[in-house]
């Protein structure tokens, strides 16, 4: 070998050293694969999004635009423009709001009790709470709807509402709780000292203190209520959320029409859960990052 | 305005343990009482209980002239600083200073000055737009006793307050509240396990074991004359030496000494002295104890030296310059007004 090749050979490794870490077998292992992972997740979405804010003949072309050049609410436009989808989104919204309202005026009161209170049979009521989501809705849903019916409740906001509530509570339970656990018991108890009656210490210090984790479980009870299909399909009829409506709709409408759907289905839910991901890590029990 | 406060035989059983035994305290107006026993003897329960926090299950408890058993803490005009501090995260420390008295509807004009006094008794007047998360412990510690000052309450409550700052600022600290206390004149109760800042802040303390008031006497007599051997062994650093001796015809035989008894009778009694109270004597005598020197430890302002006598742990201080090493035998003069005689059985100080 000349000097000269080894002089080359040497330069390129210095070019790879700088542009590269130094990374184990392992490390580049595990990047990788979260890698792969990533691109699992956010390359349908990506995709998604793109298609939703193209052309509708854009969808259709071939090769694909893979960036963003061509950008127009023509998709979106069309898609609202639909008879029932602009009705079914105000539904869902409503559903969502109201599962957001009942779901946190039952669980934050049933959270703080788990959190401040020694009673009997606290641990069963703990368990039964995450029970409740053991119950497959698919067998449920005959008997609801008859019941349903003879209330008046089928096919109304109220309704939905109802049960995606039942959904949502215990996630709102578990998430209130871990909240009231980690502010401190000596904070209420030193407002009690100078002045307040229970309920004005929790509304004056615990509430404050607790508003942006409530805000969170509630935006997660909201998610939770916006992406529901099953039970929104089984229990409206005229008055139908956007899952639902999309559900009966998909499958006999042009390809576009998919595209804007699904970005309605999929981004609020991701942007929001976004937004309240501290929490919800610290009620799986992952520190804050 | 400072109010006596009255406790009568209180109890408070936690499901099958029984935290307090019947515990009686009368503290005067204007008077320092410290609650003073290792963890786990009912001092904060008792705090707890005179504060409302905690319900007494059965017992007489008066503030002022007013029972206030079954009161909520907001109607017994106390104020109560924290061992945590509970400064209020959300609020400024002005606030958080202010909260006491917006809760007792005074008017903005009302408040400010006495938000303003208290901060500048604590000097924290430069931290009032700020949130707690921005303080140090020490700071914290200052916010949360203006704001139970700024209260101008009837009693004070102080559940050891200084136990989470560091020794330095704890030394500093004890001193400031010293002044600071006795200048407001509040009836004020302390709980603390730390016999040090009972003896310094106390006009009277109230040694608390196993759910009783074991003494409540004043610090001096509390040091000097313990009820009991866990009152001698817990206060003073070294604490109280003990020695058993045996009563014979009027002696006390131990280590070769006889000692005159301090009553009628025969058996095992148990000897008291403080470190502080023994010396190295040159000459033996029929009174002093012989011991052999096992460790000297050089402490500054004096050598502690540790004896063994009759088989038995035995500390001495001496001065820092005694020539005395480990290993050396040694004579030991007792000062003879301060020997303390305890029945060997129950503990209990003879007289």
């Amino acid at each position: 070998m000349t000097d000269a090749t080894q002089e080359d050979l040497q330069d390129k490794r210095n070019l790879l050293d700088r542009l590269l870490p130094r990374w184990s077998v392992g490390q580049w292992l595990f990047a990788t694969i979260c890698l792969i992972l990533c691109l699992w997740v956010l390359l349908p979405i990506y995709l998604l999004v793109l298609s939703a804010f193209s052309p509708r003949d854009a969808v259709f072309a071939w090769p694909k635009a893979y960036l963003p050049f061509d950008i127009s609410t023509d998709t979106i436009a069309f898609f609202f423009g639909v008879r029932g989808v602009f009705s079914a989104f105000l539904n869902s919204v409503m559903v969502a709001a109201l599962t957001m309202v009942i779901s946190i005026g039952l669980g934050a009161p049933a959270g703080y009790a788990l959190a401040r209170f020694r009673f009997r049979g606290k641990d069963s009521f703990r368990l039964l709470i995450v029970m409740t989501r053991a119950f497959p809705i698919a067998i449920l849903a005959l008997p609801l709807t008859v019941t349903f019916i003879k209330l008046g409740l089928y096919d109304t906001v109220f309704g939905v509402a109802l049960v995606h509530s039942a959904l949502a509570l215990p996630f709102a339970v578990l998430i209130s709780s871990s909240l009231f656990m980690g502010i401190p018991f000596e904070l209420e108890e030193a407002a009690w000292t100078m002045g307040c009656t229970r309920f004005q210490a929790f509304w004056r210090v615990v509430m404050p203190i607790a508003t942006p984790g409530l805000a969170a479980a509630a935006i997660f009870a909201f998610v939770i209520s916006w992406n529901e299909v099953f039970a929104a399909t089984i229990l409206t009829l005229q008055h139908p959320t956007l899952t639902a409506f999309l559900l009966t709709t998909l499958s006999e409408s042009p390809l576009y029409f998919r595209f804007a759907g699904g970005f309605f289905l999929v981004v609020p839910a991701l942007v929001f859960i976004f937004a309240v991901r501290k929490y919800l890590f610290s009620m799986w029990g992952i520190a804050n990052r | 305005m400072a109010a006596g406060i009255y406790v009568d035989k209180v109890r408070k059983v936690f499901g099958t343990f029984e935290a307090l035994k019947s515990v009686s305290l009368d503290v005067q107006p204007e008077e320092f009482t410290v609650l003073l026993g290792p963890s786990g003897c009912g001092k904060t329960t008792l705090l707890r209980i005179i504060a409302g926090l905690e319900t007494e299950t059965s017992g007489v408890l008066k503030i002022g002239d007013k029972q206030v058993n079954g009161l909520p803490p907001r109607d017994r005009n106390i104020a109560m600083v924290f061992q945590n501090y509970a400064v209020f995260p959300h609020l400024t420390i002005f606030e958080n200073i202010a909260f006491g008295l917006r809760m007792k509807k005074l008017l903005n004009s009302e408040i400010e000055p006495r938000v303003k006094k208290a901060a500048g008794m604590m000097h924290i007047e430069h931290l009032l737009e700020r949130y707690s998360g921005q303080l140090s412990g020490g700071q914290r510690q200052r916010v949360a006793v203006a704001r139970a000052l700024a209260m101008e309450p009837e009693v004070l409550l102080m559940d050891e307050p200084l136990s989470n700052l560091d020794a330095l600022l704890r030394l500093e600290m004890r001193a400031e509240l010293k002044g600071l206390l006795a200048e407001s004149r509040t009836t004020t109760i302390y709980v603390t396990h730390d016999q040090v800042e009972a003896m310094s802040l106390a006009d009277r303390i109230a040694v608390m074991h196993g759910g009783h008031i074991i003494q409540y006497d004043s610090p001096i007599q509390v040091y000097q004359n313990p009820a009991n051997e866990f009152c001698g062994g817990f206060i003073g650093n070294p604490p109280m030496n003990f020695l058993q001796a045996e009563r014979r015809n009027g002696h006390c035989h131990i280590a070769g000494a006889a000692l005159t008894a301090p009553s009628q009778g025969n058996g095992r009694v148990t000897l008291g002295i403080r470190p502080e109270d023994v010396v190295v004597a040159e000459a033996s005598a029929a009174d002093h104890l012989s011991g052999h020197v096992t460790v000297v430890e050089p402490l500054g302002p004096h050598n502690l030296l540790t004896l063994s006598v009759d088989q038995q742990l035995f500390r001495v201080t001496t001065a820092a310059d005694s020539p005395i090493r480990s290993g050396q035998e040694v004579h030991l003069a007792l000062a003879p007004g301060r020997l303390r005689w305890f029945d060997s059985e129950s503990g209990q100080a003879l007289h």
